[in-house]
């Protein structure tokens, strides 16, 4: 019996086996289809990189599925990172001091802040044989935002535009609704201003967004779904070809996995670990961690329609309640570096002048008692199930409670999470704030304008004065004045703490030291051009 | 036989239909969709409602069930709701890795388990007690630990120790010691948790066969004491080993979400989770829909194996 048993077992094995090969042998025939015209492509060049042995390849951990790459679309910072290194804007952003640079324009000018000129670099490549980069690809690209067919979340950008013009090929003149000093944002190498290439968009259709085609310093060359993409780079690249010749992209989910691939050498370089001991163990094992302090605030926002939120006092008292620096420390040190400002301390408007509220249990509990909660109250927040309760959420509970304030949780999954937050349908809730330009974050969170669910503005804040403020600070030319007025719309919004700064969020792209030059810009983004290999 | 078959064809449909229709208004009765999972931390309301008119989630849900079904007749599940990639071809590349590992996790458990159990049946019967018990205590310690836990113990010892095995790294099926060496780790923590399961049954009844009176004629005819619990026992006892086989089986083509997740493979329940998360209603309801006509013939062909090893069974 043993025998005939092992017979048959050998039997449904290569049965079993044989089934699963042809499984791989259907799939693999559809993934040309998959890649788009890049997939043929791809194999004509993955053949002589593999062979050569002189070319420098990359390995970088990736930590999620992809979405898609089509600047119109492209959403987190993954996905952003890709489409940051195909394609580019008419600015761009210094790695290191966030500041705007020249990209496809090589200068501009405006004397009102409304009406933008823009002179083009000339001699520009297309990736994959496109030809020349002009004016007319720049027009596409933001008509093609604009255009309600394509449904762009970020056609909103555009609002303020009254008329795209291109007087010959490299130049590209913008008028404006309003003047608007933080313009070049909007043309920067990010979503909307990112450019593309009209055939290319017109050729491929909806799976433009799997085989992006831009003038960046790396081509999107292949993808296996859920398991690698891969970036060649672009030979006639404006700006000299790229020291890295080819990078693969590898999905790994798990942070720990991806610090043991990363201490096993399966990977070079992991994009973002955001847990506190896989990055102490890779910092002990003498890693680079490739850290950027300070990226981005995260905030408590308060519904300031509901009582007792809508009393100042109220919210005053809840910030001194609790010790928020205490709590990073306790937590997690490397993750969170203190805040006290809703914009992070590398943007050029920030300041350091704001109201700060040092832990002072007593002093909470007499601005309680003034509000008239000098019994306190019960109040509900929302929380990200995602994360659950964390070591923070449970540190907060206790020092409020210490002063009255019963502070109850919530779980919902990420997407009830955002609805609920889009909606403004919450007491309590937190935010990470987007790090792009101060005017996007002080306008979208503190303009009435934008209360939710309309836009951004959850906390229901609005102050006239404030707002006088914000659209003044816009239409600044003088860029002191400008300084001058963020500043003053800065200080009121502390002082009446619609939103509490929690923390600032780290970003760590750990890797070997052979790795050179990565450098997170504030935009959590590397840009791969300036990385190089030296083993 | 053939009429058994045709039978459960004929219960396969609607079955199937009645699995669409459930998930397919299970999944919108969760809060949020597909729209509000995109809108991240940083997109307005208004923005949000664009976004849901282009992925066609304004139009009535009963149309969107029409639509669903007419795409299933044509054999077209569509593409994904986020990233617009096709469907089909998504779970043409995520099936064959998992059915893979659970087909190997199975057979690697039972080969194991199956000898384990009737170690322990037979010692138990034997009155060697401490075999028995140390073989009960381990299936039951390894049974009680999660396998999140386990998969990171593995690596901790099999990848940064040893360097035997990778961590992460592309499934390739034309290169099969690597795809091997890739699926080692998932093998042995998918396998920890069968064997478990199924040592613990083999036990039971190769323990209860054991007693039974042609056990005893057999040996008193002199049949070799390792003959009469491999050849007789065994096989009699058959029956409960394949059925819990059979479903973990079944359970492992879609229940390995979290081993996926921590071994980074591209399988179906790493498909459907993102599914899941993402609100993605297509992708979900394609994935549902090809589990359930799965799961359905594993049982079918548990049945037939049934009838190999116990002729007595009738359909």
């Amino acid at each position: 019996m043993t025998h005939i048993n092992r017979k048959h077992t050998a039997a449904l094995f290569i049965l079993m086996i044989g089934i699963a090969m042809m499984f791989t042998a259907c799939s693999q025939t559809g993934g040309g289809s998959n890649s788009g015209a890049s997939g043929a492509d791809s194999e004509g060049n993955a053949a002589p990189a593999a062979g050569g042995e002189a070319g420098k390849v990359l390995k970088v951990r990736f930590y999620d599925d992809p979405s898609g790459f089509d600047p119109a679309s492209v959403f987190r910072i993954e996905n952003e990172n890709i489409a940051f290194n195909v394609f580019s804007g008419l600015t761009t952003y210094d790695s290191e001091s966030g500041q705007i640079i020249p990209d496809l324009a090589e200068s501009w000018e405006t004397e009102d802040n409304k009406t933008w000129t823009f002179h083009l670099r000339q001699g520009v490549q297309w990736q994959k044989g496109y030809g020349e980069f002009t004016s007319a690809d720049v027009l596409y690209s933001y008509e093609r935002i604009l255009d309600s067919a394509t449904a762009s979340p970020y056609a909103a950008e555009f609002n303020n535009v009254e008329s795209f013009e291109a007087p010959d090929d490299y130049t590209v003149v913008i008028r404006l609704k309003d003047p608007d000093s933080n313009f070049l944002h909007v043309v920067a190498n990010f979503h909307q201003g990112q450019i593309v290439k009209k055939e290319a968009v017109e050729e491929l259709g909806d799976q433009f967004k799997w085989s992006p085609v831009g003038t960046g310093p790396y081509m999107f060359d292949s993808m296996k779904v859920n398991s690698e993409i891969v970036l060649v780079r672009h030979e006639e690249y404006f700006r000299g070809p790229a020291p890295i010749e080819k990078i693969i992209f590898s999905i790994i989910k798990d942070d720990d996995t991806a610090a043991i691939a990363l201490q096993n050498g399966e990977v070079d370089l992991v994009m973002r670990i955001n847990r506190q001991e896989a990055l102490v163990r890779l910092q002990d094992a003498g890693f680079e961690m490739n850290a950027l302090y300070d990226r981005a605030v995260n905030v408590k926002m308060f519904n300031t329609s509901i009582k007792p939120l809508d009393d100042i006092r109220v919210r005053q008292a809840w910030a001194h309640a609790v010790d928020w620096t205490g709590i990073s420390e306790a937590t997690n040190p490397l993750l969170e570096s203190e805040a006290f400002n809703l914009l992070p301390k590398w943007m050029d408007v920030y300041t350091e002048n704001v109201p700060r509220y040092e832990y002072n249990p007593e002093r909470a509990k007499e601005l309680l008692k003034e509000a008239g909660f000098e019994n306190g109250f019960t109040i509900t927040q929302h929380l990200n199930a995602s994360n659950g309760v964390t070591d923070s959420d449970q540190l907060e509970q206790e020092f409020l409670k210490a002063v009255g304030i019963d502070l109850q949780f919530e779980l919902v999954d990420a997407a009830v999470y955002n609805q609920i937050r889009n909606k403004g349908e919450f007491e309590v809730a937190g935010r990470q704030l987007p790090a792009v330009n101060p005017d996007m974050i002080l306008f979208s969170y503190l303009h009435p304008d934008n209360i939710a669910p309309k836009g951004l503005n959850g906390a229901r804040y609005n102050n006239p004065e404030l707002t006088v403020k914000l659209e003044a600070a816009r239409a600044e030319i003088d860029p002191d004045k400008r300084r001058e007025l963020y500043a003053e719309v800065q200080h009121i919004a502390m002082s009446e703490l619609p939103y509490i700064p929690l923390y600032s969020a780290n970003g760590y792209w750990p890797g070997y030291d052979y790795v050179m030059n990565v450098t997170l810009n504030p935009l959590s983004q590397v840009n791969f051009y300036e990385v190089d290999i030296n083993k | 036989m053939a009429d058994y078959l045709l039978k459960k064809a004929a219960q396969l449909i609607p079955t199937i239909l009645g699995v669409v229709t459930l998930v397919f208004f299970a999944i919108r009765l969760i809060p949020g969709d597909s729209t509000s999972y995109m809108a991240g931390d940083n997109l307005s309301g208004e923005a949000v409602d664009a976004l849901r008119e282009r992925m066609g989630l304004d139009v009535p849900v009963w149309q969107q069930y029409l639509d669903y079904l007419l795409g299933i007749l044509k054999f077209d599940f569509g593409t994904t709701m986020v990233s617009g990639l096709p469907i089909g071809q998504l779970i043409m590349e995520a099936l064959p890795v998992t059915f893979m590992i659970a087909f190997l996790t199975v057979l690697i458990a039972c080969l194991i388990a199956v000898t384990l159990g009737t170690i322990a049946a037979f010692s138990a019967h034997k009155g060697k007690k401490l075999i028995d018990q140390v073989l009960t205590w381990i299936a039951m310690l390894v049974d009680l630990m999660p396998s999140f836990w386990m998969a990171l113990l593995m690596m901790l010892v099999f990848t940064l120790s040893l360097g035997w095995l990778p961590a992460s790294g592309p499934i390739d099926f034309s290169d099969p010691v690597g795809l091997l060496q890739r699926i080692a780790l998932p093998l042995i923590v998918l396998s920890l948790g069968q064997i478990a399961t199924i040592a613990r049954i083999t036990r039971t009844s190769v323990l209860e066969v054991l007693n039974e009176d042609y056990i005893r004629t057999a040996r008193a005819f002199g049949t070799p004491q390792l003959l009469v619990v491999f050849r007789h026992a065994l096989k009699n006892a058959a029956m409960p080993i394949i059925t819990v086989a059979g479903l973990g089986f079944g359970n492992l083509l879609n229940g390995t979400v979290i081993t996926e997740f921590i071994f980074s493979i591209p399988g179906i329940g790493t498909l459907l989770i993102g599914g899941i998360n993402s609100r993605d209603y297509s992708l979900v309801q394609s994935v549902i829909l090809v589990y359930s006509f799965l799961f359905i013939l594993v049982n079918m062909m548990t049945d037939l194996i049934y009838k190999y090893f116990d002729p007595r069974v009738k359909f």
